[in-house]
């Protein structure tokens, strides 16, 4: 995309009479504060498999005042002990640690997320690292090692198997199960006495929904294309925020104005985590307190607000309803 | 090649069924040319089509387009057999037919024109026998039916309800029809039909009339026989 061309989420605000400023704003302040961590990083010692990626806000350019710094080191080469730069010197110049160590404590190689797929081996940290990678992730050094293992990573999901006309199903079957795990996980997480309910709730109603429409909307629509184009249909946009692929999605499917509640509803949300108190009250909030909390509730009615658009966008337009009935059930 | 979002469907009850798709035996200005029959059956859905070969001299041709293998988006997709214009003896035909067979999931035929029902036993349950209009000697009705599908027992059932409407204007030999094949059915013709019994569009009063009869027929794809009405 030349940079004066209009973004998706752009086109369908003008479209729609919406100007999604905390979205925009949220891609403004991501650039900026990717520029300054991709200057600080490079001056690590790097190997040359090896690239520093930014996952979560960062890979859905939706980065607010109190977005972790999820990060991995991605390895596109042979398994070992020492990777330069090391997590412990990445952790050193990122202002905020990752959220959750056993995804991001540790280099990540490429060889694992592209062979491990299904199985015993493809536990639940390594389908997380690998779909994250895949659907919201953003090269923070050696952009051509990360693009290199993205491309190897979609790859392995587009083999002989896929057909044209036909949404690819490996993929599609394990984007799928990412979203479920994820909804699973939130439970576990609950019986395990996690704290931080109230937020990672907040998250899974529209953050994370908002990365599974966005992985899952590309894939249900190479219905359009053939074979050959699929990879680079797929490659073009997991190279948008997720937010763009949807946007498009509602463009291209003639749904703006649902498209306008439902991604003006998430950008409601986004700035809801700008305001101060917020992301601190939303992590007080338990399953018992969340009806008395006015952030939570008005939070529960963007989520709802997201999820008609995105169900009247899958079931109420031209061709999706039939796309989602033949492949998004069995 | 891309295929485009379709909204011909708008303003019909139509949509509300899936898989609905066309059949070429309408586009009579593309015939001969597969390609542009593909693109245009495409163009109403990509889900479904019947690739039409009602005359013998069709069915060669299309042999030969389908042997070269085109990317098609069409998850169901059925090859119409000649009904008219015949010039080889049935073996011949059957022999041809076959030859389709990896190819399409189903391969529609006249009853009446079926005179020896042996050889088509070959094209096992690929075969599938369509119900005839008030202008034909046989295959019209139930009984009329049964007798082919005695002998043809793997054979599937291609409901025409406008065929049926054209017996049976209250629509007792279509219940009938289904009533006694509905266990064979696999996909349905949908189109209403002029006073020569020509298929045409589907009218609003027949929409209305065959409803009753078409929410027994939700499961398997519908063919339609005319253009859409709202293209």
């Amino acid at each position: 995309m030349s940079p004066d061309a209009k973004s998706p989420l752009e086109r369908l605000g003008a479209a729609v009479g919406q100007d999604f400023s905390n979205l925009l704003k949220a891609r403004e302040l991501t650039a900026s504060r990717l520029e300054v961590r991709q200057q600080q990083i490079a001056e690590l010692e790097h190997d040359g498999d090896a690239a520093v990626v930014l996952m979560g806000s960062w890979g859905r350019a939706e980065v607010t005042s109190g977005s972790d710094d999820d990060f991995m080191v991605v390895v596109d080469g042979p398994v070992r002990s020492d990777v330069k730069p090391s997590i412990v010197e990445v952790e050193g110049v990122l202002d905020r640690a990752p959220g959750d160590q056993g995804i991001f404590g540790e280099p990540v190689f490429c060889s694992d997320l592209v062979e491990n797929i299904g199985l015993d081996r493809d536990d639940n940290t390594n389908l997380t690292r690998r779909m994250l990678f895949l659907l919201e992730s953003v090269s923070l050094t050696s952009d051509a090692v990360y693009r290199d293992a993205h491309g190897k990573v979609l790859a392995r999901y587009l083999d002989e198997s896929v057909k044209s006309f036909r949404p690819p199903r490996f993929l599609l079957n394990d984007t799928i199960r990412y979203w479920r795990t994820m909804c699973v996980d939130f439970v576990g997480k609950e019986a395990q006495g996690s704290p931080k309910w109230g937020l990672r709730n907040a998250k899974l109603r529209l953050s994370r929904k908002v990365l599974f429409t966005g992985g899952l909307l590309p894939i249900l629509d190479c219905s359009r294309f053939g074979s050959k184009d699929i990879p680079g249909v797929l490659e073009r946009r997991f190279q948008m925020p997720p937010s763009d692929r949807i946007a498009e999605a509602f463009l291209e499917h003639d749904a703006a104005d649902a498209d306008g509640r439902a991604l003006g509803a998430y950008d409601e949300f986004i700035g809801l985590l700008n305001k101060r108190g917020v992301r601190a009250e939303l992590e007080g909030v338990t399953r018992s307190s969340a009806a008395d909390s006015v952030v939570f509730n008005e939070v529960r009615r963007l989520g709802e607000d997201l999820e008609h658009g995105l169900l009247a966008l899958l079931f109420e337009t031209g061709t999706l309803p039939q796309v989602v009935r033949d492949y998004g059930i069995f | 090649m891309t295929v485009v979002v379709q909204r011909a469907w708008r303003g019909s009850a139509l949509p509300y069924h899936h898989p609905i798709g066309a059949s070429t035996g309408y586009m009579v200005d593309l015939r001969d040319d597969w390609p542009a029959q593909v693109a245009a059956a495409r163009d109403v859905s990509a889900f479904a089509a019947e690739l039409s070969a009602l005359s013998e001299n069709q069915l060669e041709p299309l042999i030969d387009y389908l042997s070269t293998e085109p990317e098609l988006p069409f998850r169901y997709l059925s090859i119409h057999g000649p009904s008219k214009d015949r010039a080889s003896d049935e073996e011949e035909l059957v022999d041809r037919l076959c030859k389709l067979v990896r190819y399409t999931d189903a391969i529609v035929m006249h009853p009446d024109t079926i005179e020896d029902a042996a050889p088509y036993r070959s094209l096992g349950r690929k075969l599938v026998l369509e119900n005839m209009d008030a202008r034909k000697g046989s295959g019209k009705t139930s009984e009329e039916l049964a007798t082919v599908f005695e002998q043809l027992p793997d054979a599937g059932f291609c409901f025409d309800i406008a065929h049926a409407w054209s017996i049976d204007p209250d629509m007792s030999v279509a219940t009938e029809l289904l009533d006694d094949f509905g266990d064979r059915l696999r996909h349905v013709h949908v189109s209403s039909l002029s006073d020569e019994l020509h298929h045409i569009p589907l009218t609003h009063e027949h929409e209305d009339l065959f409803r009753p009869v078409l929410s027994r027929c939700v499961d398997v794809p519908w063919i339609l026989e005319a253009p859409p009405r709202a293209m």
